[in-house]
């Protein structure tokens, strides 16, 4: 499995719906956990209410990220190969999904 | 602190053990929700072994005691008996079910069994351990039964060491086939520092240096509390033979002689090994290191097992073998598999030639071709002494064997040996046919050249002698020869020779591959007849169960309608031909076919579908060359359209593969992927090169779709040249001749949307570019849409044209999403949000949520006045 940065900007109107949409990535990452591994999210204040996100990704292929993107109703508006990880200092607390 | 008292320390309160609650909660919900629906459950149990995956199954059976129980194991053999785990829990239900797993011939009656005699009515636990050992018989069984899951109450359980299950293992793509919902994975954890502390007890042994020593492995732990005082043991190795030192001379003679039984050893045949072994068994079992099984007697966990086994001296080792295979010469009915297992430990070279042949056909005959093929390949480790002729048949089943199983390249070594005991012993007619049969392996193998070379020598002996079979069939190889070289004149007049030496001699089965081959010649030079040629193989075909013959028509029939754009046939015989592979068990037909699919759902816009399809065959770590270049081609394609990561990888590895055939079914594919790739990646000047050799072969075999693909991707990409003197097909040929608005005409009355909306690039005006680029959103072809924007851009200066999946949104006139768009046709089809809900895999919290937002975007009251609003507005339907 490669790790993948998924950008799926504006996706959701609200942060309620995000909630719903990171409830239903779960569900279906569980029902695939050999071809996604959801790692961690950054939530993206996009203006107006709306949220967008970064998402950190395992995966076997470009097409299974689609695959849990399709089952799960998520947006994916890029998908890009991350080629290494460089952590320069720890987060600050995240919120617990 | 005796065996016994740290086993009752890990299983505190009687029925639970140490941190195994969450575990023993899964399997007790998954009972309760068979007992509710009536609806099977699967529970995927993995762990590294000595995770006590066997101590958990224990402990739910006993809190569950009520339930009609059928357990079995697998064989922790190299050669393991076919079907071990379903006899053996068959054996143990007695009754009908034993009566028929005993008569069961294939897998499918094995599944049948199983599915027909176990409880109806009530639920039932089913458990197989140990499948990282699993033959394939008995891994078709396991396949079978899940597709059969849905309607039987049972919880199935399946265990296995998951260290061993890698990409490339069978059992990873058994447990990828099985159902997805509703399985329950569970993966045993190591025991935590707590736990060993508790288990530890009040014992003065330092629980970190037990932690680390042992790795929280409960079995470990086991053997290491079980001999205090003593040095604590590096290894698991270490710990299980200084348990057995501590027996008593007898007692580990009785340890050496069981440990070579594996699974267990019936204490008939111990007596024959260990006169008097009841002196030390007491012992044995005493210590816990054996227990009883019905019988027999088994160590308690096969680690002990294997260690003890491989720890033994080989003159012992020997004896023992030697002893068991005495003893279980004279059991009946013979069971041909253990026989051979222990002629090759005892070094009885006769015993082994005597069996594992035997072993080999019954295996073959139950599917199970990796094992058939390892026990030829025991027999011919002994086979020096054998007459020439019984040598070279063995060589010829192992050859086959292989082939079926996708060895290609142990097939051809095996056929070759064969061929030159033939060539010594000047049996010219055998030596003929074995240059044919490496004919087509070589092509398996992508040494066409070879390939060919090998035919004209089959030929060439063979019509020396009277006419037969084989010439026949060498006949009928050189047709598939050229029929697959595009060679069209080749493929017919080699196959009609075939054919009529075929019918003269009544061999149906060369006759159905010669047909076939005809068929496709036909159909490539655009004769319609060809199709009832094939259609009359297949029927043949299906009428003598020729398995693999009837898989081929499908796959040809399918194949030649995708290239020539007839996508209903095509989906038709897709459809049919893999349902018929699945039903029996032809793999490798099935995973080309799938490769088709994946074509067909491309080129119709299906785009999630044809993902789907590919992946399914690139799992597979190794098919032949030819099964994975069709899906890779398809993956790369979707990724360059999608701009998506690692588009290159799979047009390399496709391109490597090609190169390797040097035949154009397999060039064009991949040539055109890549010149697409180039184009969208805007690299227009290295369009040429990737197509300049496969359109000059696409001419000289007046191919009109490969040409016309490869013309037009040229002019896309710039190249000035002058028109093809070869037939094109139309779509490509009204491009090429400058008009784009009919070419995508032409294409969306075909049914590939892509094609059309590149075609509209072609055509004059901004409009058919803003028609190509609304398209190419819709199919979420990111990247070639942002191709086209860039030409409204450059060709008309409109500027601010926006691209991306939020595009699509605002490209609809209410402004539904892509998912409200799919709630909503679902809708307009008449369907419950529960059904819509399974359909789209979606909660019906979900469904209701879609459903209320596009009420409100429709601003309309009800379903059906959204139904009409939407037909109004003509909103578009994926």
């Amino acid at each position: 499995m490669n790790l993948y940065v998924i950008l799926r900007r504006s996706g959701w109107s609200s942060a309620e719906e995000l909630g719903d949409a990171a409830e239903r990535s779960t569900r279906v990452g569980e029902q695939m956990p050999d071809d996604v591994r959801w790692i961690r999210s950054y939530v993206l204040d996009e203006g107006a209410g709306t949220v967008g996100t970064v998402c950190i990704y395992e995966a076997e292929s470009p097409e299974a990220i689609r695959k849990h993107a399709g089952r799960a109703d998520l947006p994916v508006d890029e998908i890009i190969p991350v080629a290494d990880t460089v952590i320069v200092r720890p987060d600050p607390q995240p919120a617990t999904v | 602190m005796s065996r016994a008292e740290v086993e009752a320390r890990m299983e505190p309160g009687g029925d639970r053990l140490l941190e195994r609650a969450a575990e023993l909660e899964a399997l007790d919900e998954a009972l309760a929700s068979v007992h509710a629906s009536g609806q099977g459950r699967l529970v995927l149990l993995a762990g590294e072994p000595g995770m006590g995956k066997t101590s958990l199954l224990r402990a739910f059976c006993a809190a569950h005691d009520d339930i009609p129980t059928f357990q079995g194991g697998c064989d922790p053999l190299f050669t393991p008996r076919p079907l071990a785990p379903f006899v053996e829990l068959a054996d143990a239900a007695g009754g009908r079910l034993a009566a028929r797993v005993a008569r069961g011939r294939t897998p499918a009656d094995v599944a049948a069994a199983l599915v027909e005699e176990l409880p109806r009515r009530r639920p039932a636990l089913l458990v197989v351990e140990d499948l990282h050992w699993a033959d394939e018989a008995t891994l078709d069984v396991v396949r079978l039964l899940g597709r059969r899951l849905e309607s039987l109450p049972l919880v199935v359980v399946l265990t296995y060491r998951d260290e061993h299950v890698d990409r490339g293992h069978p059992l990873r793509i058994v447990l990828g086939d099985l159902p997805a919902a509703g399985t329950v994975r569970l993966a045993l954890a190591p025991l935590s520092l707590d736990a060993i502390a508790t288990l530890a007890g009040d014992e003065t042994v330092d629980a970190d240096a037990l932690a680390r020593r042992t790795g929280g492995n409960p079995f470990f732990l086991t053997e290491v509390l079980a001999a205090p005082g003593a040095e604590m043991p590096g290894t698991v190795r270490d710990a299980v033979l200084g348990r057995a030192a501590r027996l008593g001379a007898p007692a580990r003679r009785i340890l050496d002689a069981v440990s070579i039984f594996p699974p267990r050893a019936e204490l008939a045949l111990l007596e024959e090994c260990v006169p008097g072994y009841h002196e030390g068994l007491g012992e044995c079992l005493a210590s816990g290191m054996l227990h009883p099984e019905g019988t027999a007697v088994a160590f308690r966990h096969e680690i002990a097992r294997f260690v003890l086994d491989a720890e033994l001296p080989p003159h012992e080792r020997m004896a023992l073998h030697r002893a068991a295979l005495h003893a279980l010469a004279r059991t009946l009915p013979p069971d041909p598999a253990r026989l051979a297992y222990h002629a090759e430990g005892a070094g009885d070279r006769e015993a082994v030639l005597r069996w594992a042949p035997v072993a080999a056909e019954r295996a073959a005959a139950l599917g199970s071709h990796r094992e058939a093929a390892k026990q030829y390949a025991r027999a011919l480790r002994e086979a020096d002494g054998l007459a020439p002729e019984r040598r070279a048949e063995l060589h010829e089943r192992r050859s086959y064997e292989c082939y079926l199983t996708d060895q290609i390249p142990e097939a051809l070594a095996a056929r070759l040996e064969a061929l030159a005991e033939h060539r010594r012993r000047g049996d010219r007619l055998r030596e003929g046919d074995a240059h044919r049969w490496v004919s087509r392996l070589r092509w398996f193998l992508g040494e066409n050249v070879a390939a060919e070379r090998a035919a004209r020598e089959a030929l060439d002996l063979l019509e020396e002698l009277p006419p037969g079979p084989e010439l026949a069939m060498a006949y009928s190889n050189i047709s598939q020869l050229r029929m697959l070289a595009r060679d069209c004149d080749g493929g017919i007049v080699w196959g009609e020779r075939a054919i009529a030496l075929a019918e003269q001699l009544g061999e149906v089965e060369i006759l159905v591959h010669a047909l076939n081959n005809v068929g496709s010649s036909q159909l490539q030079r655009g004769d319609p007849a060809g199709r009832a040629t094939i259609e009359r193989s297949l029927d043949l075909a299906l009428a003598a169960g020729l398995e693999e013959h009837a898989a081929r028509a499908f796959t040809n029939l399918a194949s030649q309608m995708v290239e020539t754009r007839e996508y209903a046939p095509a989906d038709h015989y897709l459809e049919r031909g893999i349902a018929y592979c699945r039903d029996h068990d032809v793999d490798s037909w099935r995973l080309y076919m799938t490769g088709w699919l994946a074509r067909s759902h491309l080129d119709q816009g299906r785009w999630d579908e044809a993902a789907e399809a590919a992946t399914t065959v690139l799992r597979y770590p190794n098919p032949a060359a030819p099964s994975r270049i069709k899906p890779l081609t398809v993956v790369g394609r979707l990724r360059a359209r999608r701009g998506d990561p690692e588009a290159w990888e799979p047009l390399d590895e496709a391109l490597q593969l090609a190169e390797g055939m040097a035949e154009l079914q397999r060039l064009a594919p991949v040539a055109v992927a890549r010149a697409e790739a180039r184009w969208l990646a805007g690299e227009h000047d290295l369009v040429a090169g990737e197509t300049g050799e496969t359109l000059a072969v696409a001419i000289e075999t007046e191919d009109p779709w490969a040409a016309g693909e490869l013309a037009v991707w040229r002019r896309r990409a710039g190249v000035r040249e002058d028109p093809l003197e070869v037939e094109v097909a139309a779509p490509w040929a009204l491009e090429l001749a400058g008009d784009g608005a009919a070419a995508a005409r032409a294409w969306f009355r075909l049914g590939c949307p892509y094609e059309a909306a590149l075609a509209l690039t072609a055509a004059d005006g901004e409009e058919p570019l803003r028609r190509s680029l609304a398209e190419l959103e819709r199919l979420g072809a990111t990247r070639a849409a942002a191709c086209v924007a860039r030409m409204l851009r450059s060709r008309h200066g409109v500027r601010g044209v926006v691209v991306g999946p939020r595009a699509a949104t605002r490209a609809n006139p209410r402004g539904l999403t892509v998912r409200e768009l799919d709630v909503l046709e679902l809708v307009t089809a008449g369907l419950r949000n529960r059904e819509i809900a399974a359909r789209l895999y979606l909660s019906e919290k979900t469904v209701h949520h879609h459903v209320s937002a596009i009420l409100r975007k429709l601003a309309v009251p009800t379903r059906g006045q959204a139904a009409a609003e939407a037909a109004r507005l003509g909103i578009a339907k994926r």
